[in-house]
Parts: C-alpha cells; structure tokens; sequence
C-alpha cells in the first residue's frame, strides 16, 4: 500500500505555510531577534517591533484594533482567558452563563469549572441542523447573566452561528458575548467592527500558523474588562502574563497576514472541493448522512455519518486517510461525539462518522482518492457484517 | 556586532535545538491528539522530548507538565495547589520573580494569607524566620533555587527538609538555575518545580512544572485534556521538541558550560573591582556561575543600560519584566539595599557564547562611563 | 501497512485488514451450524457457521462480524484456531485465552466473550440436532 497518507484533517491542525515557516525560521536564527520583546536595549526594542507588526496583521484580518488583540498560548487559553477573566471580574453582577452543548471542551471544560465555583450555566441544545439559534439565546437570558459563550463554527461538523443576531441580542441586554472562532477566522470574513462581539478567540495553528501561539480579541469599545489567568510581569496589558514567544507571534501574524490575501479566492475553491466531495461519497454511499445544516456551513468541513458499520473498524480501515472520527481534542479516548449525539445520532452513528476537512493544499485528485479509500472500505466492512 | 550580556531576560537559541524544531515547523504534522499517523507521530515526538526535559532535573516523565512558560508553570504550581476556598497560608520568599509574585498577590486578593519570607543581606531565606512562619497550616512554600537578578542561590534542600518537617508542600522557581547549575528535583526534596525553555537556550513560550506523583494540582488553563488533564490546549509542538533537545544538551554540557561561564564571570569580577564606585550585590552568597548585579554608585541603573545599549552592548537594570517601571527591585530592597543603590543596579548574565574579548569591551565601557560621569561632575541622583 | 497507527499488534492487524474464513456457507450445504451472539445496539455482533462431518470434527467454518477491528481479528484467528478441531475441543477454545495472548486490552475482552458465545451457540446447535 502506498506509504503517502492523504492530509484530510485541517479543523484538527493546519500544515504550517512554507511562508510563515520561513519567517519564523528567519526570527529564530536571525541575529539580534531572540531578544526579550519586554528588554530596554536595541535587540529588545527590535523584537517588539515584530510583535507590534504581527499585532497588526491579526487584528486586520478581523477588523479589530491592534489594542485589542492579547497574545496566548492559544486559543484553549484564550476561551479560559475570555470566559473566567469575565465571569471572575463580574461576579458580582451576576453568576449566569449561557453556552452550548457542541462547543469545544476548552469552553465546556472551563464553564464546567466554574460551575464548581457556584455559577449556573445553561447549555443550549442545537437544533437538528447543529445550529444555536438566535432565539435560543434571547430565551435563556436572565437578570443575573452575565456572559454568552457561542462558537462561530464547530469544529465537527463545520454549521456557522449566526453570530451577528445572538450579538444583537447580548449587547441589548447588556450581557458579554464571547465567541470561540478558532475554526472561522481565516475561512469566513470577520468584521470585529459591525459585530456586538465583546472577545473572541484565535488559533494560530487552525491557519496555517504554528502550534502554542494563539490570540483573545478584547473590545475596547465598549470596554470589557477581564480577571487575568495568567498573573506576574503584566505583559500584554496585564492581560496575559508571561515572556512573549517572538517567532511564534510573528508566525501567526504572518498566517493571519496570508489568510487574510488568500481569503476571496480560498473560500470558493475549498466549498467546491467539499461539495464534490460530499457529492461522490453519497453517490458511492447513498446511505451515508451529512452531519448538520446542508448551506450554513464553513468551506472546510464535512462530517459525515455512516449505518451499519462500527465506526472504530471505520477509522481504522481508512489509514490512507488522515481524518478524525470526533474532535481531535477528544478522539483519544474515542467515546462517541458529542456534538453528534446532541444531534440526535444514536450511538452507533455517532461512532461511524468521519470529519473530513479539507484546506489550503487540498487537491481534487485527494478528494477523489478519499472516496475511493472510503467507498471500498465500507463496502469491505458491510459485506463482512451479518444481517443487523 | 552586538554584545549580549542579557541571558537571564533571555537567552538565544541553540543552532542545534533550531535544528531539531524546524522540520517541526514546516511541513504537514499531526495534532499529538489525533489517532492517525500523523497525529502519532506528533505523539512519539512529544514523548521523546517529555523524557528529556525529565531527565534533566531527575524526574519521571510522567511528571513533566508542558506549558506555555514559565509564568503560566509559576501560576499553575501556586494556584493548582491553593484552589477553591482559601484555607490556610502561603510562604513565599521575598526576592522571587514577578511570575510568583503575581499569582501570590492574585492569591492573596482571593483571601489567602500570604506571608513573605525575608532574606539576609546576601539574598538568602533566613531558615530561622521561615521556621517561625511553619506550621501544617500552611498550603504551599515557594522559594526560587536561583534569583534572577543577582544570582543568589537559595539552599533550597534545606529549606525542603524543614516544611517536610511540618508536611508543607514546597515549590522552587529553578527557571534561572536549571541549565547553568546541577539541579536534582529529588535531591532537593521539593514537590514543585518551575522550568522555562528559553532560558537553557530552548525556544521561547514554552516551559515546564514537574509535579511530585503524589500531588494533585487543579488545571488553570483547561479543556481538551491534555498533560494529563493538567493543562489543556494543543501541544506546541515545535517548542516542545526544541525545550527537549536544549534540556538534553544543557545536561550533557552542564560542567563545560559552568566552568566557562565562571571563569568569564571571575575575570569579570576582578576587573569590575578595579572601577571606582563599583559594587557586586550578593557577593558572599553562592550564586550562579554566569550572573553579577552591580551597583554604580550615583548612577541610575536604568541609563547606565542605555550608555552600554548605544555601545552596543545589552544588560538589564534588573528583571526584563520590571524594566522602565523605574521602581527600585523588590530584591535588593528585600536585602537591605537602600533605594538610592537598589536604583543604580545593572545586571549581567553571560552566556555559552561570550568571550573574554566581550569582557573587556564591557569593562571598558563601564569604566568610561563612570569617569565621564565623574569628569563631568553630573549627578545622575541625589545621594541619599 | 504497519500497524503503528492503532494500539493493536502486527497479528491483529493483519487479520483484521485482511479477514481469513469469512462468509457463509452456499446455500443447501448440508451439515450446518449456526449460533449468534451479540448486537449492533451493544457495538459487536457475531455469527458462526460450522460444517461438522459425521465424526463430529469441524470441518469447514465460516463467521460473519460486525464490529471493533479486535473483534474481526479474534474471529478471523478462531476460524483457523477452531477449524479441524474435535466438537469438543472446539467448544473448549479459549477466545478470551487467544486475546490475552495477542494482548488486547482489557476493554477489548468483551470482545472475546462474544466471538466465544457465538462459537458456543454454534456447537450447541449441533447437540441439539
């Protein structure tokens, strides 16, 4: 069998961009750049200098401020950063949290941790499409909430929010609005300014960026303030504190940068590898299901479901496949998704799904082979099944 | 050509950790967390690494925790083991690193009582003070192994065996001592312990706590249970593996490294006691092999930096994460140092790659400094 | 293909990509046995056809498998385990012995249990007939 594994696993991790590598190799090997962006003398000025710079090409990718944007180790950070930085500094106003039951664990781990402090959270249950309507939101506010959690895009099956509406409706109650946008930004034009978004996070390894690095976008007007998670030294803005990582920074900044140019032409092309994709599983599969709603959805991401076959016999038949059977997070200890089973999906389908994702560097020819990979293999596990 | 003599704010990386970590940079790998190969592969390496870093200090891999850095290590030792309703005290020395200080102070804001230890005139714990604040109702002891800014060693051991005493918990911040001194997690007899990649010549943003296998620490940062649950988030891969490779080298070289280094400070020392006004904090303390703070006397330490910055040569007037505050350091103060003095302190910390040459430029232009400061009759600051 | 990319050995691996003995028997064989054991609902479900002989020794197997790759590789080994055996013999086969010796995990020994089952309810069949 050919040794060369088809890459179809992007909402789990991007390949770094040639680009972004070769400015990070050249901040790390460059004379003079390893300084300490928080040093007084020359090499410490220059450092900061890149770190301003890649501040910027964040922030322009979404239209935010460069003020508004706290470097982190990452975008799980960041939904802690966003979500007990708010729920700690205005816990006097209320103790009332709004999420879902499909966000990432770094949001539900962390509201399952303020739980145990004594906050109540609400966990909106999608609907049938995967969506957290608008509505919903409205419903379950109350006087003493104090912050909505809900992600742009969900990294299993790739439905969007419509976060724009659910921000109309936080800010007229005058309750924050956070948004987990480690699978959007990059993939789906963000405008920060005609949004009623208060901090939203970023993930430089979901675009094409390096692993360790990510971002909290903090509004500034109006002004949200935050508890830190991360206290001593009182780097970016008291915010995050912590040595600033350079070559990291500079390499998100550059991902940003590139994703920002490559935004207009990418979104069209990877929708259209992903729907002939979708198109030839299901001709070759008429069983299969598609997981959430068939049009709001990201360019990327398609998670499909499939009966009558066992989903670790699934996963383990495609090895020419890079894919994920849940969120990669959590796909370890290989329980049957979440999200999927908020969907509805009973436990077997739930367990038989795949998240394909597809990106930058996705061709035809990998899609083709995927459902040829794919096809065969359910086809073999089918054939081997007795009558269910 | 620059001269950097700032390898406490940060040390460069290694042209071999920079080896290891590009392939990591470039190219399609795995989330560690992915089943695939590729996510397997991610997995082995980070593993790899992981027994590195442990080997380093002494531990088991299981042990090592990766995090963002050090400070997120210093937060997750300090709040991780004071979590959820305050009860009881924490004891931290006097002279540690903002990265314990804050979360100290965050503890403290939450109803915590926390209680400073002091410091003798060199730097050192007073064992008999800590003693007097011992008993089995304090939750946590944080005592760095080495300080920042002047060098000074703590007898950490020691101090250890004496919380043990009373069954008390003891975290040590060996940010700036692993790598430039022998550090033994089990020797020392303590249950926590700070490590950061870029100050052993590692990458920056990302660091280590070695957690004792009998403690359980609450996560700060969660979500995705990663580290054991300990810490969640996509591992930094890269930088993981770059730390791993920088720890595997720093232990392999450790004697080298500290007989250069010492010598070059020794040299260095007996030329900076040759200039008039000149003075070395923590003298008589053992400190590290690489670090000296001195004082100018009736200079400000801040533009005694910026004189050596336009020649070309980078030190810090203290901690890199306290600069241009124009606050005197909280250490020296903690030592008994007056304001005045405390204020003119400049701090060098040499590296693998120094030369001798670079520490003659260095006292060169310190004794210029001075002597055109003295020639022009300006003061710089009222004399106490 | 290596078996790097799951947490089962080469042995298993290999048996589960590529099943030995699959299938049923053509339709009208005559001297068949069936047993089940298991269901789709609990994530595994197997089934056993036996061709004895007038002697009572398994003569031909067959097995049809619906889940985990452990469980397609437990059936695929016990088919080439089990096959020539004495009835006897057959119905004292140790699958769960057979996945301590591959070193399944002990989550997977579940597994066993029910390829044994079916193996069992198989052999019952043939007493009873």
């Amino acid at each position: 069998m050919n040794d060369k594994i088809i890459y179809l696993d992007y909402a789990a991790t991007t390949p770094v961009d040639p680009r972004v590598a070769e400015k990070m190799a050249g901040c790390l090997t460059c004379e003079g750049m390893f300084a300490n962006p928080a040093s007084a003398h020359a090499p410490g000025r220059a450092a900061r200098g890149m770190v301003e710079r890649a501040r910027a090409q964040v922030a322009k990718l979404v239209n935010a401020e460069p003020v508004e944007i706290i470097f982190t180790s990452g975008a799980t950070e960041s939904d802690n950063l966003a979500i007990k930085g708010v729920a700690h500094f205005y816990r006097d106003k209320g103790r009332h949290i709004i999420t879902s039951r499909i966000e990432h664990k770094a949001v539900l781990d962390t509201c399952k941790q303020l739980e145990h402090e004594g906050f109540e959270i609400t966990r909106l249950k999608p609907d049938q499409d995967g969506l957290i309507r608008p509505e919903m939101v409205r419903q379950s506010l109350r006087p003493d909430s104090v912050l909505v959690s809900i992600m742009h895009v969900n990294n299993e099956i790739g439905t969007v929010n419509d976060i724009a509406a659910i921000g109309s409706i936080t800010r007229e109650h005058g309750v924050f609005f956070h948004v987990d946008a480690a699978q959007s930004a990059g993939k789906i034009p963000i405008d920060l300014k005609a949004l009623d978004v208060d901090l939203m996070s970023f993930s430089g390894h979901k675009v094409y960026g390096p692993k360790g690095i990510g971002a909290l976008y903090v509004c500034r007007t109006p002004r949200v303030h935050l508890d830190p998670l991360i206290h001593g030294g009182g780097h970016e803005s008291g915010l995050r504190s912590g040595t600033l990582a350079t070559h990291q920074i500079v390499g998100m900044g550059e991902a940003y940068h590139l994703a920002c140019e490559h935004l207009t032409e990418e979104m069209p092309r990877i929708s259209a590898l992903r729907v002939q994709l979708w198109q030839a599983l299901h001709a070759a599969i008429p069983q299969a299901l598609l997981n959430g709603h068939p049009t709001q959805r990201v360019c990327g991401i398609l998670s499909v479901s499939f009966p009558g076959i066992e989903g670790e016999s699934l996963l383990f038949s495609c090895q020419g496949l890079a894919v994920s059977s849940g969120s990669a997070c959590t796909s370890a200890d290989r329980e049957p998704s979440f999200v999927l089973r908020a969907l509805g999906r009973d436990d077997q389908l739930a367990g038989a799904s795949i998240r394909f994702s597809l990106g930058r560097f996705t061709t035809a020819g990998e899609v083709d082979a995927a459902v040829r990979i794919v096809s065969e293999e359910y086809r073999r596990l089918r054939e081997l099944a007795p009558a269910l | 050509m620059a001269i950097f003599l700032d390898h406490n704010a940060t040390a460069p990386l290694d042209a071999r950790a920079l080896e290891v970590m590009l392939p990591w940079l470039q190219g399609t790998h795995g989330n560690p967390s992915s089943i695939h190969r590729y996510g397997r592969k991610a997995r082995a390496a980070l593993d790899i690494a992981r027994a590195q870093v442990a080997a380093l200090v002494n531990v088991q891999p299981v042990q090592v925790v990766f995090t963002g850095g050090g400070t997120e290590a210093d937060n997750l030792a300090l709040k991780g083991v004071c979590s959820g309703t305050p009860d009881g005290r924490v004891l931290v020395s006097a002279i540690e690193h903002a990265a314990v200080m804050g979360p100290a102070e965050a503890l403290a804001a939450q109803g915590w009582q926390v209680q400073y230890l002091p410091v003798d005139s060199e730097g050192r714990v007073d064992p008999a003070a800590f003693e007097k604040l011992l008993d089995g109702n304090v939750r946590l002891v944080s005592v760095m192994l080495a300080n920042n800014e002047t060098g000074a060693l703590q007898d950490v051991r020691a101090l250890a065996a004496q919380a043990q005493k009373h069954g008390v918990w003891v975290h040590t911040d060996a940010i700036q001592a692993a790598g430039k001194i022998a550090v033994d997690f089990q020797a020392l007899g303590v249950n926590l312990m700070t490590l950061s990649a870029h100050k052993l010549n590692g990458p920056r943003g990302v660091g280590a706590l070695i957690v004792d296998k009998r403690m359980d620490i609450a996560p700060q940062v969660v979500g995705g249970g990663q580290e054991q649950g300990r810490r969640g988030g996509t591992e930094n891969l890269a930088g993981i593996i770059g730390f791993g490779k920088a720890a595997e080298l720093a232990r392999a070289e450790l004697d080298t490294r500290m007989r250069r280094m010492r010598a070059l400070r020794d040299h260095l020392e007996t030329g900076l006691k040759r200039i008039p006004g000149i003075r070395i904090f923590a003298a008589r303390a053992e400190r590290l092999p690489n670090t000296v703070q001195i004082g100018v006397a009736g200079l400000e330490g801040e533009w005694v930096v910026m004189q050596l910055d336009k020649r070309g040569i980078a030190v810090s007037s203290g901690s890199a994460c306290h600069s241009g505050s124009g606050k005197p350091s909280h250490v020296l103060r903690a030592m008994g140092v007056d304001a005045a003095s405390a204020r003119s302190a400049v701090r060098i910390s040499l590296g693998q790659d120094n030369t001798e040459d670079e520490m003659q430029a260095l006292l060169a232009a310190l004794t210029a400094i001075s002597s055109e400061h003295r020639s022009t009759g300006m003061s710089m600051m009222e004399t106490p | 293909m290596t078996d790097e990319a799951a947490d089962y050995s080469a042995r298993v691996w290999d048996h589960f990509r590529a099943p030995r003995n699959a299938g049923v028997f053509p339709a009208g064989t005559a001297g068949v046995f069936t047993g089940r054991a298991g269901s789709a609902h609990h994530g595994r479900a197997v089934e056993w056809t036996l061709r004895l002989d007038g002697s009572g020794r398994v003569a031909e197997c067959r097995y049809r498998v619906y889940g985990c790759p452990a469980t397609i590789a437990l059936c695929s080994l016990t088919s080439e385990a089990v096959w020539d055996m004495s009835r006897g013999e057959a119905a004292a086969y140790s699958v769960v012995g057979l996945a301590e010796e591959l070193g399944l995990p002990a989550e997977k020994r579940a597994a066993a249990l029910v390829v044994e089952d079916a193996l069992r309810a198989a052999l019952t069949g043939y007493n009873g007939g």
